[in-house]
Parts: structure tokens; sequence; C-alpha cells
């Protein structure tokens, strides 16, 4: 079954009477867009372009000059091409909406590439009024993100925006004050990076150092999706394998067992409890570990009360 | 003509043309002119590395003292060039290594960086000087290690926006006790904290340091030892900007500022601490380049800051600057060039700082030297840009991005062909644009028409038809870079202007309407062409000649097709046996 899509129109110059139509003003472009079924549930558009600016351009009139004889029986007046448009524009969708493979996420495999699956998913939120809602726009008709798009690169994505609200004009509000200021709305802005996907540190290793042992050692956060993993992977690598037995339980770091505690030095350069935010809100402000011995750790427990009063 | 001037005349007389441009047009003239500049040109820049081999290079030009080459297609920047996808440097250093023993100079930009190459570059020239790395992947801090060790003439050592393997922070204890030449550092991009005391050192046995660019990892509590160590330096990148509120660091950062009476240029600026910035205040009516795009600051701390500094040139900043703060960049910086405002907030759909099209437009109004403008935002108008377009015909870089994809003008709901028509009508001096919001084929004619310097220009989410790519390829004389994605261009206008790919550096194309078919038709016919398509679907034998590919890369080549290429990357057209 096949619908035309009649979409420019001859109008006069300028005057389009609002609405977000795409027209192309004074010319007399018109752009007739077939969208055909075919045997293998393909959609294809045939794109037929006739059009006369008035530069006296006439597509049609050019020589393609290299022969071109794309596969397939073209349709229709010469010049028609079938090709599949890509485009979804939901600006267009009150008078046509162009069909894409975006529409039929099954027919197209999903890229592989890791570097290009950096998903940006956009909240939507509803503004009124006859404007597109930016929500709509950003992020096509079914909700799939846009690769690459706004075009910021790597280093000027803000990795720890600390506030929406003005509270860093606050400047009287002493570090750990404000660290526990960025720790709340951290977590807004960590759900933001997560979903973007996009890992602003490529490689994840920090350093962790153990009271008393000469050798410092460096481990992959990238490797751990929890403090246990973690743990355990500290834990062999200080001590050693567990035994068997032993190994069922939970680390003995994190359940206060051990004599030693596991600490981390945030960004701010601030000795913290391992385990005490959640591991998202760890991962982005860690910066290096420390096996403190339990003399010294109810110093910093001491140190940390007397600051969060 | 019998006589003509001896070479060494003539040789003296090239010696001051330092434009690439002018030297090939020299080496034009007749056969003895082209020898002689052949072998005095020092200076290479090879804008597609896959354009030329190296040994053409070398032969052609066998004392060159510097190279800069750049690699991967620039929507790289913005992932979407799959990873593996080429630019490897090793098969040039290894060759530059051969032919250029006394080379001094790289420079690299988006390219493959291996810790191999480094440690190549770094035993392979003797009087090695200057190494920059921009974009760069691929190394790891023990590639550093060895340009640190080895190479004992290094002036400059920049790492600009690379992916770095961050093994320790070591690296830069490698720089032996005898090395004295610094005068430019850049490790802003670096992760890792360096051993502090090796960077004191460092600087201070660097008497010519000029340009010291740190990492977030370098505490603000280390900074005014640093700057104590170099009151002489022209440019600075702080680290890390934040510290608890101490009287005595406020007193001595802003001392140790006072005393750099030649700071130029501050950056870095990492997790601003707002209390620390009076510290550079007094810097202010002397800086000419501002980078505070990394500091989180609000606006009035950042209109405070802007209203200071009288003699300011170049101003990167986040949008938290808001309208506000541009009208006092307006009105108190009159000898602006050049202003990038980046998201803070890129992903979100609704505005979360007051920045609009007015900004940009006070500025335009109250700089009249402002050449080149970087600006997202969320909302444009076509009256905005007609305004700016008639205020600054001077503009040489305009790369406008409303951050929602085909956004009207918001006062009309037109497109924004008008707006974006006035910008390249009244600014004949054009040469890089980058266009966004709701665009027809009409903005393209209006490009095609009017656009005649335009050497660079970015399409996204644009246009109607094949007419739109068509008016920009058969107008455009001097368009070299073009980048389009998402736009419904296909093969028509592609095969119908092919000539003038050959007179381009590139065209890339990503989720537009090209078939294989086209390609290959091209790839065929254009033996200078390298047309390759980049996707990344299964089974991509099976899918017709008539369907669209991901992703199109079309540069022009000496060199033939490459052969260092994932399984994702075709080169269309030649006789490939993996793709017929």
């Amino acid at each position: 079954m096949d619908v035309t899509l009649g979409l420019l129109s001859n109008s006069p110059a300028g005057d389009d009477g609002g609405g977000g139509v795409p027209s192309g003003g004074s010319t007399t472009a018109k752009s007739i867009l077939t969208v055909s079924k075919e045997d293998n549930m393909n959609m294809v558009m045939s794109v037929e372009v006739t059009s006369s600016y008035p530069v006296d351009e006439n597509l049609d009139d050019l020589e393609l000059g290299l022969g071109l004889s794309i596969g397939g029986g073209v349709g229709g007046s010469g010049g028609g091409l079938k090709s599949k448009a890509v485009v979804a524009g939901p600006c267009w969708s009150q008078y046509a909406r162009i069909l894409t493979a975006k529409d039929f996420p099954s027919l197209v495999s999903k890229p592989n590439s890791s570097s290009s699956s950096s998903s940006v998913n956009i909240p939507n939120s509803s503004t009124s009024g006859t404007k597109r809602t930016a929500a709509d726009s950003i992020s096509p008709p079914n909700g799939t993100s846009v690769v690459g798009w706004p075009p910021v690169s790597k280093a000027h994505r803000i990795p720890s925006l600390a506030n929406h609200t003005k509270s860093q004009t606050e400047e009287l509000v002493s570090i750990p004050e404000q660290n526990k200021i960025k720790n709340k709305t951290n977590g807004i802005k960590d759900y933001c990076s997560e979903r973007n996907g996009i890992s602003f540190k490529k490689y994840r290793s920090v350093k962790v150092n153990m009271d008393g042992a000469p050798i410092g050692r460096k481990v992959d956060l990238n490797a751990h999706t929890s403090y246990e993993t973690l743990a355990r992977t500290l834990e062999e690598m200080f001590w050693g394998r567990r035994s068997t037995t032993e190994a069922m339980g939970s680390s003995r770091l994190l359940d206060g067992t051990s004599e030693f505690v596991l600490t981390y030095e945030d960004k701010d350069g601030d000795c913290m409890l391992v385990g005490d935010v959640p591991w998202q809100m760890f991962l982005t402000s860690v910066n290096r570990l420390r096996i403190m011995k339990n003399s010294e750790s109810s110093e910093l427990s001491r140190n940390q009360h007397e600051t969060q009063n | 003509m019998a006589y003509s001037f001896p070479e060494e005349v003539l040789e003296h007389v090239f010696s001051f043309l330092s434009s690439e441009k002018d030297r090939n047009a020299v080496s034009l003239v007749c056969k003895s002119w082209y020898e002689m500049e052949r072998w005095c040109r020092r200076r290479i820049f090879v804008g597609n590395c896959y354009a030329v081999n190296p040994k053409i290079m070398i032969r052609r030009f066998p004392e060159v003292k510097s190279v800069e080459l750049k690699g991967k297609p620039h929507f790289a920047d913005f992932n979407l060039v799959p990873e593996g996808w080429g630019g490897y440097a090793y098969p040039w250093i290894v060759e530059i290594a051969r032919g250029y023993p006394w080379l001094e100079e790289i420079r690299l930009k988006r390219m493959v960086v291996t810790d191999e190459s480094l440690e190549l570059i770094s035993k392979s020239f003797k009087n090695f000087k200057v190494l920059v790395l921009s974009s760069c992947e691929g190394f790891s801090t023990d590639g550093l290690a060895a340009i640190a060790a080895n190479c004992r003439n290094l002036r400059v050592l920049e790492l600009r926006e690379c992916e770095v393997e961050d093994l320790s922070g070591h690296w830069l204890s490698h720089f032996p006790d005898s090395f004295t030449s610094l005068e430019s550092l850049n490790m802003g991009c670096l992760n890792s904290e360096v051993s502090f005391s090796a960077l004191e050192r460092l600087v201070a046995r660097s008497p010519n340091l000029k340009t010291l660019r740190l990492n977030r990892a370098v505490p603000l509590e280390k900074l005014p030892t640093l700057l104590q160590l170099a009151p002489q330096l022209v440019e600075l990148g702080t680290g890390s900007y934040s510290a608890e509120i101490r009287s005595d660091l406020c007193s001595s950062l802003l001392e140790a500022f006072s005393r750099c009476k030649n700071l130029k240029g501050l950056s870095g600026f990492w997790d601003v601490v707002p209390a620390y910035l009076p510290a550079f205040y007094s810097m202010c009516p002397r800086l000419t380049f501002l980078n505070l795009s990394y500091a989180t600051t609000q606006s009035p701390d950042l209109t405070k800051i802007v209203s200071q500094c009288h003699n300011l040139q170049r101003l990167w900043v986040l949008d938290y600057i808001e309208d506000t703060g541009l009208n006092a960049l307006s009105m108190s910086c009159k000898d602006l060039q050049e202003l990038r405002v980046f998201p803070s907030d890129p992903f979100v759909a609704d505005a979360n700082v007051l920045l609009t099209e007015q900004g940009l437009v006070s500025v335009s109004e109250g700089c009249p030297k402002l050449q080149s403008v970087l600006y997202f935002c969320r909302q444009f108008s076509n009256s905005a840009l007609t305004t700016i377009a008639k205020n600054r015909p001077n503009l040489t870089t305009f790369r406008l991005c409303i951050l929602e994809p085909r956004a009207p003008d918001y006062l009309t709901f037109e497109p924004l062909d008008s707006g974006f028509g006035s910008i390249v009508q009244h600014c004949k001096n054009l040469r890089r644009l980058s266009l966004s919001g709701l665009l027809t084929d009409r903005v393209f004619q209006h490009i095609g028409t009017h656009a005649k310097k335009l050497d660079m220009l970015s399409i996204a989410f644009a246009g109607d038809s094949d007419l739109g790519l068509h008016y920009v390829l058969s107008g455009c004389e001097s368009l070299r870079k073009l980048e389009i994605r998402d736009c419904p261009f296909g093969d028509k206008a592609l095969l119908a202007n092919a000539d003038k790919l050959e007179t381009m550096r590139s065209l890339w194309m990503s989720s537009c309407a090209v078939s294989f078919g086209a390609c290959k038709v091209l790839g065929q016919k254009m033996p200078g062409l390298n047309v390759e398509v980049i996707d990344e679907r299964e089974n991509l034998d099976s899918i017709p000649h008539n369907s669209p590919v991901e992703k199109l890369y079309i540069y022009r080549t000496v060199a033939g097709e490459r052969f260092d290429m994932p399984h994702f990357v075709r080169t269309m057209g030649k006789d490939n046996r993996r793709f017929k």
C-alpha cells in the first residue's frame, strides 16, 4: 500500500502562518515522498525531487555523468531513487512522518562498537504551549538516544557539577558542609552521568596503600560493581586468598571484624570510611584507597563526627 | 631569460615564506623553483594522514624540521567514529624517524599514538624539541616517561584533551636533573597525581618555562609554591581550585599571583571554591586569554571577573555566565576576538541557566573585534541572527549549537533559514560555519550563493532533500571540509558533484541517505578519492545496494586505499575483494 505524502506546497514568500512547517518559503519546490512497503518489511522511501528554484537549478536536468545505475527498477518519473531516508522528523508529525529504521528497531542490528553506544537518555519533561516540547525533540519519538548530540567533546563535559542550585555562592560554607551538599546533589548528577553512559575516566585504577605495607597496589574500580567485590579483591591482594569456608562470609574489611578498616581519600582530600555512600557516588569521588589500622580509624571517625556537627 | 638569481638568493627570499599556501604556489612556478623550494621547506602540515604516504613526503622534502598530522575526522570528538577506525601514528613515526633524523617538532591531532610511537620519537631525534598531542589516545604514562627520559632538548610537551592511560604519576620524575630547557608543559588532561616534589624541582630548574598547565590532581595548596618558582609564567592552568577556606592560603595565593607580572592566560579552575577567586583579580586587567569552561562558578562571580578583564581577547566559559554576564562582557572587553560558551548541562531539555540568544547579541553589539564564536544555547531567532550578522560582518567563525535538534525560531516558529542566510550574506569572510535548529533546503541555497570563502561547514538534522547538499557542493567555492549528520541527503547530489570532492580535504556523512551502490560508483569513477563506508551492522554483504550506509567518509588521497582498516570500514569501488 502506497501512501503519498505531499509535503511542501507552493506558498508565497515568507508567509507560512507559523506552526513549524519546514516550508521553503518562496520556492516552488515539491518533494513527494512515497512510502511503500516491500516484501521483507523493509520500509523504503522513494524520493522524487522535482524542483524549480529561482536560480533555475533543476536537479533532474543535471547530468549525473557517472552512468549511475542503481539496481532495481525505479517507478515513476525520471530521477527517482530508492533510498532509505533515515531522518526522523518529529517536527513534521502534524503533517507527515517519515518512517525510518528507528521505528523498526528489529530490522537493523545494533552497532556493536562501544564508543558509539554512549547513550543519552533525556528525561521527558512536559512543556506547555504549541511549541514542540524540547524533550520530544532531543530524543526521537521512540525514546532512543541521539549519539554525539549535542556536539560537546569529552573534555568539555563537566563530570561533577555539584549544584543546580546556587549554593556555590555561599562562600562561607565550610568544605565538609559542602561535601554534604555535594553528596546529596551528586546523586542527581551521578544519575545523569550514568544514564549518559559517558565514562569520564577511561581507566579507573586507584592506588591502594595499607598501613604497614611498604608497597602499594593499584585496583581497577571498573572491574567492580559493589563494595563487597572490591573489598574481597583488596583482601586477596594484601592477605592472599581465604579458605573456602571463610570465603562465604562477607569481607572482614567491611564488617568490622578485621583489625584493619577500609578508607578512601575523596576528591577534596578528605579521608572517609568506605561504605557510607552509594557505590556510584563513591566511584565518582574516590581518589585513592587506604587500608587503615583500626586504632587510627577510631580517630578518623571521631573527626568525622566532629565536622558533621 | 638567460639569467636568473643565484640559488642562494632565492633560498633566502623563500625563507621568508612561512605560509604553506605561499610555498606551494612558489613551487609551481617552474622546475628550478620547485627544486629549490623543496630543499628549504622546513614545516609540513598534513591535514589528513591518509591523504599522502610518508615516503612521498620525505622524498620530496628532505630537510624538514617540523611535521604536523591530523588523523580522525572531526566528528570523532563526538563519538561518531567507532573505535578502531584508524589514524595510527606509528607508521608515520617509523618513516619520519628514518627520513628526518634532525626533526625537531611533531604535532599530532586525533591520532592513535602508542607507547611504542612515543618511545621511538624519544630515541630517534637528537634535537627533538616540541611534542604536541591534541585529542590523541592509545598511549600511557609509560610513553610519557620515555619522552621525559630521553629528549634532552625538549622544550614543549603539550597534551591537549588526550585520553591517556594513567599508570602512575612517576613519568614526570624521569626528566633528568640536567634537564633545564622546558618552556611549555601541558598535562591538564592527565588524571593521576604526579609527584609534587618532582614537579616542583622541574619547575625550579626551568628558567624558560612560559606555559604551565597543571592537572586537576594538583591541589590548590601547592599552587603558590609553584608560582613562586615560576613568576615568569605567561600561561597558567591551575589544578583543582578548591580547598578549605584558610586565610593563610588566601594570602599566599594572592601574593604569588601578584608576582606573576607576565601572566596573560589563565585556565584550569576545576572544582572552584568562589572564596578563592579574588586571589587572581589583580591579574585580570593583564589577561588576554581566560578559560573558565571547567569552572562551575555562577553568574555573579563570572560577571565580576570579566568586568575586570579589559584586555581580554579570548574567553571560554560555561553558560553559567548567563545573559547578564555576557552583557557585562560586551561593555568591558572591547578587545574580545573569540568567545566560546559551553553548556553546563547539555543533556537536560529545560534551561537550567538564563542564557539565551540575547547574550550573544549583546556581545556582537559591544565587541567590535569579535571574529570567532562558539555558542551553545537553547533558543534562537532569525531576528537575533540577523542582528548579529549586521553587527559583526567581520566574523570568520560562527558555530551555533541550539541544543534541541530542529528547534525553530522560538518567536515565529519558522525555520532559521533567513537568520543563517543573513550570517553568510553579511559576513563575507566567514571561513567556518556550524548550523543548528530547524533548517530547510533554503538555508543551503543561501550558503551556496554567498559563502564563497567558507572553508568548513558542519550540518546536523537539517535540510529537506538532495538539493540542500547540491547547493553547498556546487556553490561553496572554497569549501574543504564538510561534515553532515542526520540529513536527508542522498546519492543524487553526491554523484552530481563528484568532481568537487577532489577539491576538498574530506566529506563526512552519517545517518544520511547515501546508498552502498552510489558509494561504489563514486569510488570506481574517482580514483583520486577514498570512499570509505563505515558500517557496523552484521551481514553487510546481504544488505541491498540501494540501502543507505550508516556512515561515509570520503577524502582525496594520493596514497591509494589504506589497508589498516577494521572490518567495519570498507573502501568502496576499488578492486576490493571484501565487498563487491
